[in-house]
Parts: structure tokens; C-alpha cells; sequence
């Protein structure tokens, strides 16, 4: 099966994408991540004005059937969330990349240590 | 299936003792069976080392059904035949025949829980319209479909009031008056949740909103309370109490029951945030303990409530369908972060409550529950009249008991009574607790005319 | 191949489906009762008003659309549904078993001394010395069984440092649960390739801060696991317990026992090993039993025998209580009932049909099975075929699917455990059902299934917009 992987972006061991090309940071599931998911039914994000480390939990996406936790791929503050996935989920399969994204974090760290599109494509 | 095998089976006794009675397999199933995987006895097919292995006896010996029955029931004979006025959280109503013949149709009894959902619809239709009937009689959105009873109920809604609760704080508030089974539980159910259980002080057993006032504070994350108490009076004051609790920012758990809610206020509409309880007043009695853990919370805790949950779909003929849901909820799918341990629960009783209160309708309910309020005070009042006898101790509303003092030693009062074959509760060193409903009042003349002949 | 079709009831206008009660009447009654003031009571409660005879239809009609051990083979791994003898039923139902828990103990000789025979003839069974029939459920056990290892470490002045309780990665969901609500870390253990534990993990995972081991044998795989008393040796060399999850007991009834094994600690289903209906989800009950070490742990009250009475007692540093009364007594009942029309004959004879069994169904099913030799149950592969469309055709079969997708060791796990109460005829049945679904294409197998009383149900929908009442399907209607 072929999943996209925008090369603009960069991804996490975990399956979370970032996108730096703005002042702050939107991060996302990447659409092998929603597959292997399947139709996700929830979404739990945190509060605006959050601290995050980099690599550590900050929600929940849940299936029907499995549970699983979504990881900053960078340290920061989350300074939005995506209020349209938590009301309809399915935006997060439908359209991981666009009208799917989570939150938005302004960063303090570096992105460097994170895989880009041809070495995430590799990975899975 | 062809009659052949059935003939065969037919020529074999049941009551032997060399083998399993509902293991239904011929002597010449078992060699073609060994021979069809290659086994030349069944013993081979132990993988257990020798040094582990059982050779002994239990000392069990097989018995036919008649003579198991005969043993039981007459073992069970050696319990004292004894009207029982006996309430304290558990309580007797009748229970209608039909109950029994639907509950026990073999569809429902022996199914498993509702894995596959397409084959058993029935079920989870049936705990579909239980939790509804919650839904209407707590006023609040959320129903499970069951606790193991009252006790665990009150565990559960404990780490949930954890959970959920935005501000830390670990005070656990029950009544000083709460069953001490209950609050055994309860210390067992919070002691991996860093909360600690204190007692309010009540007056009689009842809330008093500022005595309970006095000991909230901003760490309190559960205050538990009851109506009706356990000493039987119905709780007054409630939204005065719930407002309370709610500038305090604690979790109000109501304990209450399935009757006492067909008539009095609704939780909801006194700010309770949930209400845990024992179900089984409808549908199965006291039966020396199996129960149904009533749980109901507002809809805000949907993603925290332990249990089982059935919803509302559809099947892909667009037709309504129901399934169990929200299950990365439990166990077996969150594991040691699930909401709950719980996996199997009461869910045939469930179903015996939600027929139970089928047959009785919203009238029957709430002339049922008048009952419950009109029977003790009739009798506490033909009570008060014995010399001797204070009764009831409070004045208030009764719900289905109430205590009454007397001067006489309660322990002596108590057997003495039991000899004439009523059994009443002791409660303290001056007073008994009677429960009395449609289950017992039958007998409520004879049981006056013996405490009169105790007491002279 | 068996023909089946499950009840549909289907009333006019409502489209596929039984209406709910409250879709057959929704009655409001004014709640005025002028002996209460008008704060005390409600304004109104609103629930359908039905007769008898309707009510009855109703209920009859669900029954129809509800597959029970009676209407056929139910080989569901790791939930032993086998056939629940009618008569305990009966034995269950006595009046005189219905009494209030708060009778004083002389009153109630009968039913201790009942309860006091079940608590024996269980200790025996699973070479335990000491057992509680407290724990309603088997979830609830563990977590009693948990608490009294917490207990036992605290009183020896290890509650702190014992913090860990080690669960296999395969173990029941519940075993998770049970120790994390308990309070402890819950250390996962990775298998061995041959689906046993890995001593060698064990040996590293185990140290001073191990509480409990809990493990299942023969293991979810239905694997016995061979190497127990060096587990145990493990275990207790790190000062650790041994506690076992009863779930497969089936597999070694009359010959093995949990107690000469060196476990510390375990829990009995009964709604499994012994026969008490399941009742759709429960009662069941989950007595644990102990060493005698343990015993003073317990939790309250234990029933014990002096002089011909039956005493209600405290031990000595009991755990407090798990259950609000003493536990699902209407179940134990009917434990005692089984146990005792069986006898020692017939358990020996449950192990034996139920491995026969198990042995005999993989022999006739044309899937890989790769983990042997097992016992009870066995796990098969759906191969390229999704495990949970695989299960909803065989539906169509008029037989119950086993559990899914779980152990995930095998892939696409069909974890099938037959039970000794099956016919070789049934087990014919239902190899036949599995080798259908196997050689059937794609299309067939995802458009079941067509045989049920609803078909493919949607649970995606019900989970992101929950409707769970009555009350919400009308409010969004």
C-alpha cells in the first residue's frame, strides 16, 4: 500500500509529522499512522498555553478498538489546537496532512533530530 | 446432527460416576477422535512434567442430581425459617413471576457478553433500555450497564471523581453512618488512588448542610451521600447541599436505588453529579447479597466511566442496531490504564431489573415507592404506642424503615424476637431499625404483637 | 452444513428492528403525593406503560435475537463457555437461599455450611489452603488476590519497596487492571519465541521490587508452561509471589493444581471451570485461594466450622472487604451444586474431553495453528484474512466465532476453545464452519454477516456519537 509523505515535512519514529515552514510548529499524524489506526472516534489534545518536551505524550487518539498516544516531535509551548478534529474526528483519516493537523506548537528546540520524508519512507 | 448419534446417547446413563454427565461423548467418539489426531489415549495429550502432576483425590464424591438437589436443599433447611424486617441498603419487593420466566429464557442466561453484536442483538437491546431507565430515573445522561453492587459501585465512582476532577485534592467524604461493608470497600477500591476516606458527621444519619459545609475544603474530590439513609429517612435539604459541593468544586455522588427514585427528586436536579446504588431492589431481592451495582454520572464523564456502556447504531441495512462501545475505555483494551479492572459484571440482573420495572410501569413505580414511605410510618406510629417503645427516633419522612428506641436490652429484645420467628436489626445499645415494605407488611401485626409481648 | 437464520422482528414501521419499549408506549405520570412535600419528591417520571402480555412478547422476541450456549457451540478462548446444568438453576432459586446478608450467623447455618463446603472442595481443587468466595467476578479476584500480596509485603515491611507486579504480555487485559488499581507498576513481560515465558527475561525483570508474578497456565497459547517450578524458584528467590490468573483451569482439572505448582496465590472463575451461566455478561464470581502463609490476609469474614457450627470470622489481618455482602452468592450456589454432581470422576473427565476436544477441532480445521502442544483451547491463523471478518461469517453458520485478533503472537489470532460439553458431531459442525469461511472469497466473507438478526454493525458511528439511551436516540431524532 502507498502512503503519502509530503517531502516539505518532517516526521517522528512515532509517526508524527512537523511542519516548520511557519513561525510555529503544526504537527499532525502521518497517513500511515491513520491507517494503522483505522476510524479514529476520539481525540483528547491538551489545553493552549501547555509546555511540551520533545518526545513526550501530549493526547490520545482512539479507535474502535486501539488506543494511542501522540508525541511531540519537538519541545515548545502548544499555542493552538485543532478544535474541528476533536468534533469530527475522522478529518484526522480523511486528510491527515490538511484539515487533520492536532496542535500547533512554538518551538524551543531544534527539529534536527527528526527523519525526513525519504528516511521516514524508508522506516515504514 | 443425525439421529444416529442421538440414539446412541440416549442408551447411556447420566447419573454415572466414572465421567462428566455433560461431556457427550460416546466411547467410540473418543477413538475416532484420538485416532483422527494420533493419539493413542487422552493422557498423552497432558504437556504437564510428572513432578507437577495431580495423582491424588479430591474426596469429592459424584453425586446424581436428584441427590445433589436433595443435599442442598437440605443443608439449606438448617437456616431459621424467620419473617425478616431487615433493610439497611438491601431491601425485598416482590418480584413478578415473569421476571423469573423471561429472565431465565436460556438465549439470555447462558450468553456470553456481547462480543459479537450482530448474533446477540436481544441482550444488548434488553441493557440498552436498562440504562435507559436509569437515564430517566437519575436525570442524568450516563448509565452502565453494571457494577457488581452498591459497595464497588461507590469504589468505582471514587477513582472516577479522581480522574476527573480538575484541581488536586484527595478527601473522600462519606457519612459517619455509612454501612461499614461499603466503606471497607471503598478504603480497598481508593488505596491504589492516593485518596483517603474521612466521615462527616451527621445527625441521626441525616445531612446536616451546614454541619457538612464546615468540613469541605478545596482538597475535597468526592463527597458520598444518601437519600434514603441508611437509617431510613428521606434526605432533606438536597439542593442546598448540592450547591454546597458545588462552590467547592467536589464530585456529589447520591446513593439511592432504582424505588426510592421513582419518587423522590431526581439527582440531576439537585446537582448530583453521579449516583451509584443498589439496583436489585427491582429484580432480584436481597439474596443474601448478590446484587447490582447501580452507576449513572453526567455525560462530561463519558470517556471515565468504568464498565460497559451499550450504544445505539446502525447495521449496514441501515437498520437500528446496538454495541457495546467506547470500549478503549476497559481493560481489555487500555489495560493498566483502563477506567476499571471490571470485565465480567451483573448483567443478567440487569436485565431482571429492567423487566421487573417493565412490568411495573411508571405508575407502579411510584405507587410502589409511596408504599415504601407510608408503610413505616404506620408502623413506627402503632410501635410508639407500646410502653417501652420510642418510635421512630427521628422525626422526618421514612422511606421503607425507620429505628425506634426501646428500653429493654436491644440484644435481649432482638433474640428475644427472633425466637418468635422476626428478625429486626440492632443498631446501638438503645435502638432497633424495622424495614417493612410490600414483601413483609403481611406480617407487620403479628411482628407489633410480639415486640408487645417482649417489651411487657 | 447446518442451516440457521436468526429471528428478525421486523413490526411495522420501525424499519428492521424490535421497537424499545419506550418506541411501544412512553407514558408521563404527575408524581403528586401530598403525604411528602413538594422538594422531596420528583414532577414526573416518564417510562412506557405496557401489559403483561406485551412486555412478555418483547422480552421473548429479544430472547430470539440472543445466541446462548444453548442454541450452539460458543468456542470463545479463555471464557470456557460450556453448558450450564439446568437443576442448579433450581438449587439456586430455593427461598431458602434468599436471605437478607444481615441475619445473624446462627440463624444461617445452612447457607455457611454450604459456603464453608464450597470454600474446601475449591482449596482442594486448586491445591490452595485456604480459600475466600468473596470476589464477585474473576477481575475482582485478582485484584483481591493483589491486595493480599500487597498486604503480606507490607506486613513484612516491603509494602514500599515492593512495587512492581510483573504480567506477561499475553495475560488477560484484566491482570493490568487488577495490579495497576492495586496501586503497582505494571511490568510488561515479553514471550519467549514458543509463546512461553522467557526465563531469561523473567530472571531480569524480577528483583526487590517485584510484588507478584501473575500468570495463566496453560497460557492463553493453551500451552502448559513447562518450566513452572523454576518460574516459581525465580519468584520467590527475589522474595516475589506467584499468583495465577484461573481463566484455564479447564485444561487441568483432577490433574494438576495451581497450589503444588508453587503458586501463592489464585482465582477460580466458576462462570468458566464450573459451569454458572454466564448471563450475558454476568454474575459470576471469582474466589481466590491461598497459601497458608496468606491466610491471615484474607478478606473478611472467612466462614470457618467449629464444632459442627459454622463461625463468621475475621482473620487476623484482613484486607477489609471486596464486596459489600459475601460475594455472588446465588452463583456459588450453583458452583457447590456442580462441583458436587460432578465429583472428583467428573472433573478429571472435564479435563480430559476438554483437551479431546481442543485436539480433535484443530485436527479437522484447515488453518495454521503454530504454537503446540496445547490443551484447552488453541489459537489458529485467518492466514491473509482479517481475523474479525473471518469470525462475523462464520456467524452465517449458526455457530458463535472464537475470540479475535488476540494473542497477538499469532497473527490474525482465532483463539478457539471448543470446552469438553461439545459432541463430536458439534466439533464436525464447526470445523466445517471454519473450513467454509476459509476457502470462500473475499466478497462473501466481508458482506457477512447476512444470517443474524442485524447485519454488519457500525461501530464507528456508535463510538464518535454515542447514543446511550433512549432518551438520546430522541433527542437526535
Amino acid at each position: 500500500m502507498e502512503f503519502e509523505i509530503p517531502s516539505e515535512l518532517r516526521y517522528a519514529e512515532s509517526h508524527e509529522w512537523a511542519d516548520d515552514r511557519s513561525e510555529t510548529v503544526r504537527v499532525g499524524i502521518s497517513d500511515f499512522a491513520q491507517d494503522e489506526l483505522g476510524d479514529i472516534v476520539f481525540v483528547d489534545l491538551p489545553s493552549e498555553g501547555e509546555g511540551v518536551g520533545e518526545g513526550e505524550e501530549f493526547g490520545v487518539l482512539e479507535s474502535i478498538k486501539a488506543v494511542s498516544d501522540i508525541y511531540t516531535p519537538v519541545a515548545g509551548t502548544i499555542v493552538a489546537t485543532n478544535e474541528d478534529v476533536i468534533d469530527n474526528p475522522e478529518l484526522v483519516n480523511e486528510d491527515p496532512y490538511g484539515s487533520g493537523w492536532l496542535v500547533e506548537v512554538e518551538p524551543e528546540g531544534e527539529l534536527d533530530h527528526l527523519l525526513d520524508a525519504s528516511e521516514y519512507q524508508e522506516m515504514i | 446432527m443425525s439421529h444416529h448419534t442421538q440414539l446412541s446417547r440416549a442408551t447411556r446413563t447420566t447419573g454415572e460416576s466414572t465421567g462428566s454427565p455433560f461431556a457427550p461423548h460416546s466411547e467410540a467418539d473418543v477413538e475416532t477422535m484420538l485416532q483422527a489426531i494420533d493419539a493413542e489415549s487422552v493422557e498423552e495429550l497432558f504437556d504437564i512434567p510428572s513432578s507437577v502432576r495431580f495423582d491424588g483425590e479430591f474426596g469429592i464424591d459424584a453425586a446424581s442430581e436428584q441427590e445433589v438437589v436433595r443435599q442442598v436443599a437440605e443443608v439449606l433447611g438448617r437456616n431459621d425459617s424467620a419473617t425478616e424486617f431487615l433493610g439497611r441498603g438491601r431491601y425485598d419487593h416482590y418480584v413478578p413471576s415473569l421476571v423469573d420466566h423471561l429472565a431465565d429464557r436460556s438465549e439470555f442466561l447462558t450468553s456470553y457478553t456481547q462480543y459479537q453484536p450482530e448474533i446477540t442483538q436481544g441482550f444488548l437491546q434488553a441493557l440498552f433500555e436498562y440504562q435507559s431507565l436509569l437515564v430517566e430515573l437519575t436525570g442524568l445522561e450516563v448509565a452502565n450497564c453494571s457494577m457488581y453492587d452498591a459497595a464497588t459501585a461507590l469504589g468505582e465512582v471514587a477513582t472516577l471523581s479522581q480522574r476527573v476532577r480538575s484541581v488536586t485534592g484527595d478527601r473522600v467524604l462519606v457519612p459517619d453512618v455509612l454501612r461499614d461493608e461499603r466503606r471497607a470497600v471503598l478504603e480497598n477500591y481508593v488505596s491504589g488512588a492516593s485518596l483517603a476516606v474521612e466521615e462527616y458527621p451527621t445527625t441521626d444519619g441525616v445531612v446536616e448542610p451546614d454541619a457538612l459545609e464546615d468540613v469541605l475544603d478545596g482538597d475535597v474530590a468526592l463527597v458520598y451521600v444518601e437519600n434514603p439513609t441508611t437509617t431510613g429517612l428521606i434526605q432533606e435539604h438536597l439542593e442546598e447541599i448540592g450547591e454546597h459541593l458545588a462552590e467547592a468544586d467536589a464530585m456529589f455522588c447520591l446513593g439511592s436505588d432504582p424505588v426510592a427514585l421513582s419518587l423522590l427528586r431526581t439527582p440531576a436536579s439537585i446537582g448530583a453529579d453521579a449516583v451509584i446504588g443498589d439496583a436489585s431492589v427491582l429484580g432480584l431481592g436481597t439474596a443474601y447479597g448478590t446484587s447490582l451495582g447501580l452507576f449513572a454520572c453526567k455525560e462530561e464523564y463519558l470517556r471515565q466511566v468504568p464498565g460497559r456502556l451499550v450504544g445505539a447504531s446502525q447495521d449496514e441495512s441501515g437498520h437500528r442496531a446496538y454495541t457495546l462501545t467506547l470500549q478503549t475505555r476497559e481493560q481489555h483494551i487500555r489495560r493498566e490504564r483502563a477506567t476499571s479492572n471490571i470485565c465480567t459484571n451483573q448483567a443478567w440482573v440487569a436485565l431482571r431489573t429492567a423487566i421487573h420495572a417493565a412490568v411495573l410501569g411508571p405508575d407502579g413505580l411510584v405507587d410502589l415507592a409511596k408504599n415504601c414511605h407510608r408503610l413505616p410510618e404506620a408502623l413506627a406510629r402503632e410501635l410508639d404506642e407500646i410502653e417501652g417503645i420510642a418510635a421512630p427516633v427521628r422525626d422526618g419522612y421514612h422511606f421503607r424503615e425507620f429505628r425506634a428506641s426501646v428500653e429493654p436490652d436491644v440484644a435481649d429484645l432482638v433474640s428475644e424476637l427472633y425466637a418468635e420467628g422476626f428478625a429486626v436489626h440492632a443498631t446501638d445499645a438503645d435502638t432497633i431499625q424495622i424495614c417493612v415494605t410490600d414483601a413483609n407488611e403481611n406480617q407487620a401485626e403479628e411482628l407489633v404483637a410480639a415486640i408487645e409481648e417482649v417489651v411487657a | 452444513m447446518q442451516r440457521h437464520e436468526q429471528a428478525v422482528w421486523d413490526e411495522t414501521g420501525s424499519e428492521g428492528y424490535e421497537p424499545l419499549l419506550s418506541e411501544k408506549d412512553r407514558t408521563t405520570v404527575d408524581v403528586d403525593y401530598e403525604e411528602l412535600p413538594d422538594d422531596l419528591t420528583r414532577e414526573t417520571l416518564e417510562l412506557p406503560a405496557l401489559s403483561e402480555p406485551e412486555i412478555a412478547r418483547h422480552y421473548t422476541r429479544l430472547s430470539q435475537m440472543n445466541y446462548g450456549i444453548d442454541s450452539g457451540p460458543y468456542p470463545l478462548g479463555s471464557c470456557t463457555m460450556k453448558y450450564n446444568p439446568k437443576f442448579t438453576e433450581d438449587v439456586a432459586a430455593r427461598t431458602e437461599a434468599a436471605v437478607h446478608p444481615d441475619r445473624p450467623e446462627e440463624s444461617v447455618q445452612g447457607t455457611l455450611q454450604l459456603y464453608h463446603e464450597l470454600q474446601e472442595s475449591l482449596g482442594r481443587i486448586g491445591g490452595m489452603d485456604a480459600v475466600t468466595l468473596q470476589p464477585p467476578a474473576g477481575a475482582a479476584g485478582e485484584f483481591t488476590g493483589i491486595l493480599v500480596a500487597k498486604a503480606y509485603h507490607e506486613r513484612n515491611g516491603e509494602g514500599e519497596r515492593r512495587s512492581e507486579v510483573i504480567v506477561p504480555s499475553s495475560a488477560h487485559g484484566t491482570n493490568f487492571a487488577s495490579a495497576a488499581m492495586a496501586g503497582y507498576d505494571v511490568v510488561e513481560l515479553p514471550g519467549d519465541d514458543d509463546g512461553r515465558i522467557d526465563l531469561e527475561a523473567l530472571r531480569s525483570a524480577v528483583g526487590e521490587e517485584t510484588a507478584a508474578l501473575m500468570l495463566t497456565n496453560p497460557n492463553t497459547l493453551g500451552l502448559f508452561e513447562r518450566d513452572i517450578e523454576e518460574i516459581a524458584t525465580v519468584v520467590h528467590d527475589a522474595g516475589g509471589l506467584l499468583y495465577y490468573d484461573g481463566a484455564n483451569l479447564n485444561a487441568l482439572l483432577g490433574r494438576a493444581r495451581p497450589g503444588d505448582m508453587g503458586f501463592d496465590i489464585m482465582h477460580y472463575n466458576v462462570h468458566k471451570t464450573f459451569a454458572t451461566p454466564h448471563g450475558g455478561g454476568g454474575p459470576g464470581a471469582g474466589p481466590i485461594g491461598v497459601t497458608e502463609e496468606l491466610r491471615p490476609f484474607l478478606p473478611s469474614p472467612q466462614v470457618e466450622a467449629r464444632d459442627g457450627r459454622y463461625e463468621l470470622v475475621e482473620p487476623e489481618h484482613s484486607i477489609g472487604k471486596v464486596h459489600g455482602a459475601m460475594g455472588n452468592w446465588l452463583v456459588l450456589i450453583k458452583t457447590h451444586a456442580y462441583i458436587r454432581r460432578l465429583g472428583d470422576s467428573g472433573l478429571r473427565d472435564t479435563s480430559a474431553k476438554a483437551v479431546l476436544n481442543a485436539n480433535y477441532l484443530a485436527s479437522q480445521i484447515d488453518l495454521e495453528i503454530p504454537f503446540g502442544p496445547f490443551h484447552h483451547e488453541f489459537v489458529a491463523s485467518a492466514g491473509e484474512r482479517d481475523a474479525a471478518d473471518f469470525a462475523k461469517r462464520m456467524l452465517d453458520y449458526g455457530v458463535h466465532p472464537p475470540t479475535t485478533k488476540w494473542p497477538e503472537i499469532v497473527s490474525e489470532a482465532l483463539m478457539t476453545e471448543p470446552t469438553e460439553a461439545e459432541s463430536k458431531t458439534t466439533l464436525d459442525q464447526l470445523a466445517g464452519a471454519f473450513n467454509a469461511v476459509a476457502s470462500e472469497d473475499e466478497e462473501t466473507v466481508a458482506a457477512a454477516p447476512e444470517k443474524t438478526s442485524a447485519r454488519y454493525i457500525d461501530q464507528t458511528s456508535a463510538a464518535r456519537n454515542p447514543h446511550l439511551s433512549w432518551h438520546a436516540l430522541s433527542d437526535d431524532a
